[in-house]
């Protein structure tokens, strides 16, 4: 299927009604997270998971998928209206975001936000359409060792890159992998840390762990949060025409941010927030009079929003081509894909071809909706922007447990979401992140099914990992990674101490 | 002097965590070779990974001056007690029971006074949980509690 028949395949396919109507609740429900504080895109997304038992894998993909940049959107909007980032890629909008409502002009930062966004996602669709199809040739050439050494690089990156604590990344991620080893041994039927749970034979429910780490955790820190005052009011929100002026200014940020993000969302990893934070650093440092920034320059709301958004369409890049979620929300679209019985890989663009395009389309269609939605609708999210937290959380928690429960019908679980959540609370509270926790555990059986099946081929000889030059360029990129953050902690600690 | 307490303590759980998973599984799963890794070695492995680095995490911080955290042990408990109602309770007193029960637990620790707003939220919820739950997506739950 060419690249032309495939995109127009998918859109008939992502047209259907009992698809679309998917969309649009994802990206809808993605909005509505994304604007409420305190409810981030992970806890939606796994939130969801148990409604995916119900529809087919391709509606589940697409939603999650909507979600995931829907909130994007909204994010943005709760940024520059309250200074409130609803989610963390949109926190770096907030410092010109809000300038600029406080200076009037509300609607023109929201505009710039929403083109922006929506400029950034279609060149990620772009870049995301023509890596795809290379990678996917590419990657039938993968052998157990590469994927192992592949996953691996994407786990040395996600513990060193934005965080300055190593060792409670790292630590973090070994969790989740020794949690992944719960339960039986695909190779040889042993029952691992089961303790003689009948419920733990088919290991930790992703559901159950997700919603506790993130669903659970989230409506704990949140439940003291006193009521938001209604700070929104009169910020010139009937203005969304821009001015010829800042047409122009925007223009350039929502390339560079979008080359940016398409390029970091890609690597695993990184993802939309790195990308939206170096997007502000790379507008600060091109702009003729950087000094503007912070105080509403419309070049930091939409280098960052385009960043974001396009490292949010091609972070599907990985997962959909090698089967390796790069960050932990692609974690998340794995296991909802894994749920229903299909594990991506290289010959997915020709097996499924519905999935691969499907979803691309959809993210076409998704994106067009926000567009064509969001805006007439921000009077709708500034009136959310109101409800109180104690109005939604009593509720979630009801839903969660009763999400939970219909997967399996098992008491247990919702037990288990009880604990969990309890242990990710501890674990936010004490700066150990559950997000590296949750990608150890979805990647955990599959690094460790392909580091035996690497080792058996090559008769236990771990040169195998330096002699094929595919893994051996992995091995050596985490190296590095790795030796150049530690050199990075040391000096910033050797600072610490002489200044 | 203060220390950094959430590091020595998260530091030290994970090291036990991992010290325990590993030697659990050298004494009762078969470690197998390089060549043959059997299912003991990869949990081997990361347990002894884990120990290390918790224990990385837990030294340095004896050493250093911590922030003290915004823990809000009355939210955290109302949260987990409303789950746990909702787990234990809805297989014996039926659904209606256990989310009212479930909701009024977790809206004790809101910041908001008055209990006018705990008892309208408790009905609409429950309301809707029967609506969406059990009319809607047709679950098989109990909706009253068993008549022994």
């Amino acid at each position: 299927m060419t690249t032309w028949e495939g995109l127009f395949y998918g859109i008939g396919f992502a047209l259907q009604p009992g698809i679309l109507i998917y969309c649009l609740l994802g990206v809808v429900l993605g909005s509505f997270v994304g604007v409420l504080p305190g409810i981030g895109a992970m806890a939606a997304i796994s939130l969801l998971l148990p409604v995916t038992y119900y529809i087919t894998a391709e509606a589940a993909l697409i939603m999650l998928a909507g979600v995931y940049y829907g909130a994007q959107y909204g994010g943005a909007v709760a940024s520059i209206l309250m200074r409130l980032p609803g989610t963390p890629q949109s926190a770096v909008t907030a410092l010109d975001g809000y300038p600029m409502a406080r200076s009037g002009r509300a609607g023109v930062a929201l505009f710039a936000a929403m083109a922006s966004s929506f400029a950034g996602s279609i060149i990620g669709i772009l870049v995301l359409v023509l890596m795809a199809g290379w990678l996917s040739r590419a990657a039938t050439a993968f052998g157990a060792a590469d994927y192992a050494a592949m996953m691996i690089l994407g786990l040395v990156a996600a513990s060193t890159i934005g965080t300055d604590r190593l060792a409670k990344g790292f630590a973090m991620v070994t969790l989740g992998l020794l949690l992944g080893c719960v339960g039986t041994d695909v190779n040889s039927g042993v029952q691992r840390f089961t303790f003689g749970q009948t419920e733990l034979l088919d290991g930790i429910n992703l559901v159950a762990l997700a919603i506790g780490l993130f669903g659970v955790a989230e409506v704990m820190a949140n439940v003291r949060d006193p009521d938001r005052q209604a700070v929104a009011e009169r910020i010139g929100l009937r203005r969304l025409v821009p001015e010829r002026d800042d047409l122009r200014r925007m223009g350039g940020p929502t390339l560079r941010g979008s080359a940016l993000g398409s390029f970091f969302g890609a690597l695993p990893g990184t993802g939309s927030t790195l990308s939206s934070f170096l997007s502000y650093a790379m507008e600060k440092r091109v702009a003729r009079r950087p000094e503007r920034f912070g105080k509403g320059a419309v070049e930091g709301v939409a280098g960052p929003e385009a960043a974001n958004n396009a490292a949010a369409i091609t972070a599907f890049v990985p997962t959909l081509t090698l089967g390796i979620p790069g960050d932990p929300i692609m974690a998340l679209m794995l296991g909802a894909l894994v749920i229903h019985g299909i594990q991506p890989g290289p010959l997915m663009l020709e097996a499924r071809p519905e999935m691969f395009w499907g979803l691309v389309a959809s993210f076409g269609i998704g994106n067009l909706l926000l567009l064509i939605l969001n805006l007439p609708l921000i009077g709708i999210w500034v009136a959310l922007l109101r409800i109180p937290f104690r109005w939604l959380y009593p509720a979630i928690l009801i839903f969660v447990c009763l999400g939970v429960y219909s997967v399996r019908g098992l008491g247990f679980d919702i037990i288990a979401v009880a604990v969990i959540g309890l242990a990710g609370y501890l674990l936010a509270l004490a700066a150990f992140s559950p997000a590296l926790l949750l990608l150890g555990f979805v990647l955990g059986p599959l690094i460790e099914t392909n580091l035996r099946r690497a080792l058996l081929i090559s008769r236990g000889d771990p040169m195998v990992f330096l002699e094929r030059p595919i893994a051996a360029g992995f091995v050596l990129a985490s190296t590095a990674l790795l030796l150049l953050s530690l050199w990075q902690a040391v000096a910033r600690r050797r600072r610490a101490k002489t200044g | 002097m203060g220390r950094d307490w959430p590091d020595i303590l998260g530091g030290l759980a994970l090291a036990v965590i991992g010290a325990g998973s590993a030697g659990w599984a050298s004494v009762h799963y078969d470690l197998g070779t390089l060549r043959q890794m059997g299912p003991g070695f990869f949990p081997v492995l990361l347990g002894a990974m884990l120990a290390v680095l918790g224990l990385t995490v837990a030294l340095p911080a004896w050493r250093r001056a911590g922030q003290p955290l915004p823990v809000h042990p009355g939210a955290v408990a109302a949260v987990l007690a409303s789950i746990v109602v909702f787990g234990v309770g809805m297989p014996k007193l039926g659904l209606v029971v256990a989310t009212a029960l479930s909701v009024l637990i977790a809206t004790l620790p809101a910041p908001h006074r008055g209990w006018m707003w705990q008892i309208l939220l408790t009905l609409a919820v429950t309301a809707l949980t029967v609506l969406l739950f059990s009319a809607g997506l047709r679950m098989t739950l109990p909706l009253w509690p068993r008549v022994p």
